[in-house]
């Protein structure tokens, strides 16, 4: 039989309070379309020449990853898997930029050596001299579940017992300008473009884990047939009954057409339950679902819902049990990921 | 559960030495080399010949029936090509798609558009519907909504071994049974940014590339993608389609050494290989072939060379890296490099690696000219990327039960 995969530790740098989970009482309001994360003093992490060498997203996952390995107990991570939307976006543009502008003659290699999507994970295994499993997802808004799609398939296989699963993305002013013309964040109504670090360990142990991933699926241009069966088989293959779900996080984030396939995708799953919100807070990034597994596993481990994630239904009294996540990306690929209590 | 094993039945590829598997088998028999003066890409770096697709954006969009003016890039067209053949081989068409998935590797994605138009995005405006095919998972998609739908897609970007990494997910996702077929590769064409890159960094060749010689100065870049059907044995039997291989181990190791470059003793390389080779079940004296990674630059032909040393012992079986050929074709090259050590499975011969004129020091010897007639089992295939990212392929001949 297959071994149950819990998180045992999830640690987040984005735009509220770092390395910590003030969110819960007292999260940090915006009132601007983009900001960039709030970062902690990364000396206690880095030595002052190895902080000079990276970019943020860089000194962020190394931060991230080095709290949620050394709070976790286990020494070194069997997998490193990362997901990130855009990779090293500041060194890439740095670079694309001087090759726009100044042409091919004096271009130095120090930003192109660090623009790759996998300069993160990569950083992390030398930095923890880690040299097993190692890679990186870059898809858009499921980057982050990608990754953790990856590791927890390894687990069911039975290749890995712990594993390093992160996302990070960050984003740079004239990025976000781009962005914004695109039409994927900073529209009217829409939360804050922001970014995000996330790192959460993953393990076999379940003592003094906050959940256990019951179950996760990837779909892409999904009929609403084909959400309700994967829907009934992650509930069966988990033992979970539907009124077992305390909550559905949702990554709904102002934008109508955003917002509109959550509800579409709600009521196919046929799952009655309050469904909560986390871009308001950590806002809009292409790894902004890992915040929402790390939110989640927080409220589930705390046994604690907080009112201001609610933004549909009600709570019900009583041990949450399970909580579903539902993410989307351009309302083509759709991510489900259900976590439930350890002691459930 | 039960090991399941995962068959191939079907390949796609387009590359410098040929546009599909036909091409791409005669260019390697009669020994044709890719490499070439820049033809396509607009750069003022004339001096390093490439491995470029001798094919315009504009012949590849009205091979797929692309209307004019769509937004595409150069690597999903080169994607779209060869995943369409890809798709024919294993009778895969739209009404199937739903229940296939897709991952594809990928780091420059839509790259080539970004740097011709990145000072517009920011200050004209006219070229805006490029800011959306700029990231990989942008290349994906387009590549995958050209046939229909996918069950499930995503994109992998582990520099040079993206596209082997794409196949490992796509066997584990089988072997866990949650897809009983999944399409995996990787596509990238060649752009001027990590041309120049790999030019800062002092990696180019301006003649044509010589893996493992001594006198190796670098690599040439190549472009091109290729994509391979993996597929349940239950599920190959029950729609009655052919097998090409089973692709029985695979490993993933990372080298945690440097950004961009391998360890001396290339540690990463050895555990992948490794790793595959016990996950077939075998003994490294039955590996009859290694398609090596083999870039030609100074570093990774010693680094790898170690690697293999180290885990053959004195049992070296034929090496040959085929980037003489192709050039190296980045995030392509793991699922490229697959195809070819398929139709030399399929064929009968192992591809060599020209240009090969002396030996170095602490370096392996490979095969120069193309050995005919040659039957092997099992083949090895090893693709690394910048960042450490090690994985090794392994396929073998499918015998029937």
């Amino acid at each position: 039989m297959r071994k149950p995969v819990y998180i045992k530790t999830a640690e987040q740098i984005s735009i509220q309070r770092p390395l910590c989970e003030e969110w819960i009482e007292a999260p940090v309001i915006y009132d601007v379309k983009y900001t960039r994360s709030l970062d902690p003093d990364f000396k206690q992490f880095l030595s002052p020449i190895e902080a000079r060498r990276m970019g943020k997203i860089l000194k962020r996952a190394l931060a991230t990853s080095l709290r949620a390995i050394e709070k976790s107990g286990i020494q070194q991570p069997q997998a490193i898997i990362t997901g990130t939307g855009l990779g090293c976006i500041e060194n890439t543009e740095l670079f694309l930029d001087a090759l726009c502008r100044e042409g091919e003659e004096f271009l130095k290699p120090t930003h192109f050596m660090q623009s790759t999507h996998n300069t993160i994970s990569s950083l992390l295994a030398i930095h923890t001299k880690t040299r097993s499993y190692n890679v990186t997802y870059a898809h858009k808004g499921i980057s982050f579940d990608s990754a953790l799609y990856d590791a927890w398939m390894q687990f069911m296989l039975g290749k890995i017992g712990s594993a390093l699963v992160g996302g990070h993305d960050e984003m740079t002013p004239s990025y976000f300008t781009l962005l914004q013309k695109a039409g994927y964040l900073g529209t009217r109504n829409m939360v804050v473009a922001g970014e995000a670090a996330v790192s959460v360990m993953l393990t076999t142990e379940k003592e003094n884990a906050m959940c256990e991933i019951a179950a996760i699926r990837m779909l892409y241009r999904p009929t609403a047939e084909r959400i309700g069966k994967t829907i009934e088989r992650m509930l069966a293959e988990s033992n979970i009954q539907r009124e077992d779900i305390a909550a559905i996080v949702t990554g709904v984030n102002g934008n109508k057409e955003n917002d509109i396939m959550y509800s579409r995708i709600i009521e196919t799953a046929r799952i009655e339950a309050p469904c909560m919100r986390y871009k308001h807070i950590f806002g809009e990034s292409y790894t902004a679902s890992g915040l929402g597994l790390y939110a989640a596993a927080h409220c589930i481990a705390r046994q604690q819902l907080p009112q201001h994630m609610i933004y549909e239904g009600e709570c019900r009294t009583g041990v949450i049990n399970a909580i579903l996540l539902i993410n989307h990306s351009d309302g083509k690929t759709v991510t489900f990921t259900l976590i439930k209590n350890t002691k459930h | 559960m039960p090991d399941r094993p995962i068959l191939i039945t079907g390949a796609g590829i387009v590359s410098s030495i040929g546009n599909d598997k036909q091409g791409v088998l005669s260019s390697l028999l009669e020994e044709r080399s890719g490499i070439a003066p820049i033809e396509y890409l607009k750069t003022g770096h004339k001096e390093f010949p490439v491995g470029e697709v001798k094919l315009s954006d504009k012949e590849m969009a009205a091979m797929l029936g692309i209307p004019d003016g769509t937004p595409t890039t150069r690597t999903s067209l080169m994607g779209m090509l060869a995943l369409k053949e890809a798709l024919d081989q294993a009778s895969l068409d739209s009404s199937d798609l739903p229940e296939v998935g897709f991952i594809s590797g990928t780091t420059v994605g839509g790259m080539d558009m970004s740097e011709q138009f990145y000072l517009d995005f920011l200050s004209n405006d006219t070229k805006n519907e490029y800011i959306k095919t700029h990231d990989c998972g942008a290349c994906t998609e387009m590549i995958a909504d050209h046939f229909g739908t996918f069950g499930f897609i995503t994109t992998i970007s582990t520099a040079c071994s993206s596209a082997a990494n794409a196949v490992i997910l796509g066997a584990n996702a089988i072997k866990n049974g949650l897809a009983e077929i999944v399409v995996v590769g990787g596509s990238e064409c060649i752009t001027k940014f990590h041309l120049n890159g790999f030019n800062s960094l002092m990696i180019l060749d301006k003649e044509n590339c010589r893996p493992f010689c001594d006198t190796r100065a670098g690599l040439n870049l190549g472009e091109g993608a290729a994509y391979i059907v993996l597929e349940s044995l239950e599920s190959a039997q029950r729609r009655g389609v052919q097998s090409m291989a089973e692709l029985k181990g695979y490993g993933n190791a990372c080298d945690a050494f440097h950004q961009t470059a391998s360890s001396p003793d290339g540690e990463g390389a050895y555990m992948a290989m490794k790793e595959a080779i016990e996950m077939a079940g075998i003994s490294p004296a039955e590996i009859g072939y290694i398609n090596a990674h083999g870039t030609g630059t100074p570093n990774n032909d010693h680094s790898e060379s170690q690697a293999m040393k180290r885990l053959f012992a004195g049992k070296l079986p034929p090496v040959s890296s085929t980037k003489s050929f192709t050039g190296h074709t980045t995030s392509a090259s793991g699922s490229i490099e697959l195809a070819i050590c398929l139709l030399a499975l399929q064929n009968g011969f192992l591809p060599g690696n020209p240009n090969w004129k002396k030996e170095a020091d602490g370096v392996i010897v490979p095969i120069t000219g193309t050995l005919h007639n040659v039957k092997v089992k099992n083949i090895l295939c090893n693709s690394f990327g910048f960042g450490g990212n090690d994985s090794s392929l392994l396929i073998s001949k499918w015998e029937r039960v």
